[in-house]
């Protein structure tokens, strides 16, 4: 980077802020997703929103690409830099500004976790709802920037129902409000827009988030089942039966097997072949009833033990056991693919069968550990990066995963984002116009097409109309 | 043990736990970041450089990555690994950490090795509360400059013995014979906090011993990147159990203990001492975690509101956190928790020695996150007393930091039952 570069960034954030030690660069090379890597031109850290502005502004004028990046926990490669980009990495801007009881509203910088929100709201009675299985790691900025779900959004809502407003740095510099305090978009919803765009229209640097009355009551309901027909059967008849779960979850076999090597062993018995956890909560006169109501559909299926949370430590300790089941696999092989799959949630028992051939079929080990209430599937492709015929086999199964989600009526993406990863997978889900659109979209905002290269929207255009190429191919 | 990398899968769950990435917020300060610069030193130690060496070694080793990994990643014991394995860098080069270490391992082991180095260590502590002698001691040449700091955190009265020569009342029957392991710092200048550990555990029915010939866990030389020692006075500490005739170690220094219950690490497996060194780690129980199983009697409500800091060695270490609550509380103490009371205090052995600016960060955090109106924090490891005592004298209020078996000791001696 060019001397004048430097000394401007350094006056923007301070010396201390501005990272060009290739050691260090190195450690910002990659995310969850590990796949891909590349270290990035410079790391700075503002602490501001004029710090941000500023830097953005040196960075445009001088034609440098540029990414914001949270915690670095994203799985589709969303953090990683490409193209030479520099990262502005916000874990400085880790505050919560304001908690507004009376508007239900909390004021949070992009760098605070998600889980030291819901902490921050417990004195209060509240919550932030929205619970991604990283939330113990993952910023509130990088929730914004992926729309993230979690296992607690089949009956909540995703990222997007809970931003009520968000201050941002356009990629000219410009800081500017998205949204208002009622959540009611005036005209066009822009803030929907920009919210699940992965970073590539704008760097959000405030936002105002909906604050969740904790439920009166919740149970947590687990099921055993010695066949994964059964279970994903159960999935569907539980909703059927007109219950909305808050969450509903499902892990296989093979997960199982990691997660009782992990931090949270729960105990499961051996030769399970799936569990079902149903967490349903309300008022509690109601979550006993419906609870009972969850165990009696359970019930009617070839299940082996159907229970219910003794203790909120029994519970805590089945969800906890749950949510860090991705980090476990690295406790039965070194690396592991996640996809994130969408499909209707009848087709669940069609899916995983899918998935089990496809894997026996490019010899892969696959487990599956996925938000089974809303369809959103999570098979983990387990490989080791040291060969690299697994290595492409594992790519291309996962490939053809998506393919059959697409197929089955779903979608390439649930809550990991596009990233570097699906990519090119995108054309599978929408036509030439319809990517065009897209494109046109990324234009609109950002011009010079610098805001995190490489990501989202696939590789400059072939066969249709585009202007100009906004994205530059890797 | 081989620095093996291979089970992180780079899933970031440990980051928000991490106290030097917390307070620099940069990746490569983090557990993720020094993972993945082992992995890559390892590949090609050609890309070691001076940046690459002081963030893996500004690593606190307060495991609170390894407790949260879901993957068990031993972060903080590989660091270790890697500082045995560098430490021995020419003078001229590698972080302002390892200088610091080296400077001082050698008094360290003479002070710590012996009874007679560590009444001399007393001694030499005492003398720094006096005017002049205080300022040669503190000028001494291998006391690092930023010991002057911590010497703000020492107990105003430095006792004039170890405790180790103390007799205490031994119950008439007892129902478990304990050796107490008495450490050094323990031993020298928190004498009384063991006096005070023996007392409660005759109290709650056990037969005391003390041997004699115990020392140092050797944590400090561990940590620091000198394993030898270590191993030295590891035997010399497993004797000294085995001859005791003890079917406990009670331990109230979270640092010792989490160092004793890994005593087997120093050894390889076909090593004689290796199985001996189970059996001492078998035996090692933290002095909260025990004294919370005794019988105990319950204590009268005391007046002012405490705080507990959770050591990290105690917390992450050895996953003791609801212990010595319960053991205060029996006491008759009422807890008003900190937030982050598991976020390491920057003490981390000699960490505040040889790291004072990331120590003094920590510190501050720390003490600022003490409740209002809080008489007393809670804190059961020699290094978190005098770190944070030392931070609380610089906010200029009268909180002390008080280790719980002293409060527990001081409750009953009020009602007269010790």
């Amino acid at each position: 980077m060019e001397d004048s570069l430097i000394e401007a960034l350094k006056m923007a954030v301070g010396a201390r802020y501005l990272v060009l030690d290739p050691m260090a660069l190195l450690t910002y090379c990659c995310d969850g997703y590990t796949l891909a890597e590349e270290s990035p031109r410079a790391v700075v850290l503002p602490a501001t929103v004029e710090e941000v502005q500023a830097v953005v502004k040196i960075l445009s004028a001088a034609n440098i690409p540029f990414l914001a990046r949270g915690a670095g926990t994203s799985l589709s490669g969303g953090a990683t830099p490409l193209n030479g980009s520099v990262i502005i990495h916000l874990s400085r801007m880790n505050k919560i500004c304001e908690i507004d009881v009376e508007n239900r509203v909390v004021v949070v910088e992009p760098g605070v976790v998600n889980v030291h929100i819901t902490r921050a709201l417990e004195p209060y009675g509240y919550y932030y709802a929205p619970d991604p299985s990283s939330q113990q790691a993952c910023t509130i900025g990088g929730n914004f920037a992926e729309n993230s779900g979690g296992p607690h959004c089949l009956k909540y809502g995703v990222t997007v129902n809970h931003i009520l407003m968000a201050e941002v740095v356009t990629g000219a510099g410009e800081v500017v409000r998205i949204g208002n305090l009622a959540g009611e978009p005036e005209g066009p919803d822009l803030l929907g827009l920009v919210i699940g765009s992965e970073g590539t229209l704008l760097v959000a640097t405030k936002l105002w988030l909906r604050m969740t009355p904790k439920p009166q009551d919740s149970q947590t309901v687990l099921a055993l089942f010695d066949e994964v027909g059964e279970a994903s059967q159960a999935v569907s008849d539980i909703v059927a039966a007109g219950v909305i779960p808050a969450a509903l979850e499902m892990m296989d076999q093979l997960a199982i097997y990691a997660v009782e090597r992990g931090a949270y062993p729960v105990g499961y018995p051996p030769g399970l072949a799936a569990v079902l956890l149903i967490e349903v909560d309300g008022e509690a006169h109601e979550v006993p009833a419906v609870a009972e109501d969850v165990h009696t559909v359970l019930s009617a299926h070839q299940v082996r033990e159907v229970k219910m949370a003794a203790t909120p430590e029994e519970k805590a300790r089945w969800w906890a056991n749950r949510k860090t089941a991705f980090g476990a696999m690295g406790l039965i092989s070194r690396q592991y693919y996640v996809q994130d799959g969408v499909i209707p949630r009848s087709r669940l028992p069609e899916a995983l069968s899918r998935i089990a051939e496809i894997g026996q079929r490019y010899d892969i080990q696959i487990a599956n550990v996925f938000h089974a209430g809303d369809g959103n599937l999570h098979p983990l492709l387990l490989y080791d990066e040291r060969d690299s015929d697994l290595v492409e086999r594992v790519i291309a199964a996962g490939s053809e995963i998506l393919e059959a989600c697409v197929q089955l009526g779903g979608s390439i993406t649930g809550e990991h984002g596009v990233g570097i990863e699906k990519r090119e997978d995108m054309r599978r889900q929408f036509n030439d116009t319809e990517l065009s659109a897209q494109y046109a979209v990324k234009d609109a905002f950002d011009p010079p097409g610098l805001l995190n290269q490489g990501k989202l929207l696939p590789s400059a255009p072939t066969c249709f109309e585009a202007k100009p190429a906004p994205v530059q191919s890797s | 043990m081989e620095i093996d990398t291979g089970q992180c899968v780079h899933c970031g769950l440990c980051l928000p736990a991490c106290p030097t990435y917390v307070e620099t917020g940069l990746e490569a300060e983090s557990p993720r970041g020094r993972v993945l610069l082992l992995e890559r030193l390892e590949e090609n130690p050609e890309l070691m450089n001076d940046a690459a060496a002081m963030f893996l070694d500004d690593c606190l080793g307060c495991r609170a990555c390894e407790e949260v990994c879901p993957a068990h990643v031993p972060t903080a014991h590989m660091v270790e690994e890697w500082r045995a394995k560098e430490a021995y860098w020419p003078d001229e080069v590698g972080p302002e950490g390892f200088a610091v270490f080296r400077r001082i391992s050698g008094p360290l082991s003479f002070f710590f090795g012996s009874a007679r180095g560590l009444a001399w260590f007393q001694r030499l502590v005492r003398w720094s509360h006096w005017p002049v002698i205080g300022q040669w001691v503190s000028h001494l040449r291998f006391v690092p400059e930023s010991a002057r700091t911590l010497s703000e955190g020492l107990p105003h009265r430095v006792p004039k013995s170890l405790s180790r020569i103390r007799r205490g009342n031994p119950p008439a029957a007892p129902t478990d014979k304990a050796m107490l392991f008495v450490g050094c710092i323990m031993d020298t200048i928190y004498a009384e906090t063991n006096h005070h550990t023996q007392d409660l555990l005759q109290l709650g029915e056990v037969e005391v011993v003390v041997p004699q010939r115990q020392r140092c866990c050797g944590a400090l030389h561990k940590h620091g990147g000198a394993p030898e020692v270590a191993r030295r006075w590891a035997q010399e500490n497993i004797m000294a159990f085995e001859e005791s005739g003890a079917s406990t170690v009670v331990v109230n220094a979270a640092g010792c203990g989490a160092m004793m219950k890994e005593y087997s690490n120093l050894f390889e497996k076909e090593d004689p001492w290796y199985a001996r060194a189970c059996r001492l780690e078998e035996a090692v129980v933290d002095a909260t975690a025990y004294l919370a199983s005794l019988p105990l009697p319950d204590g009268a409500p005391q007046g002012a509101e405490i705080t507990v800091h959770d050591p990290c060695h105690l917390a992450h270490g050895q996953g003791i956190r609801q212990e010595p609550r319960q053991l205060l509380k029996r006491a008759g103490y009422h807890i008003q928790e900190m937030p982050d009371s598991d976020l390491c205090c920057g003490s981390a052995g000699i960490y505040n020695l040889t790291h004072p600016a990331m120590a003094q960060s920590l510190q501050k955090r720390k003490v600022e996150s003490v409740p209002e109106g809080i008489g007393q924090v809670a804190a059961a490891n020699p290094g978190c007393l005098m770190h944070i005592q030392a931070g609380l004298r610089k906010q200029s209020g009268t909180v002390e930091a008080v280790h719980p078996v002293d409060l527990v000791w001081e409750a009953y001696h009020r009602q007269g039952v010790v």
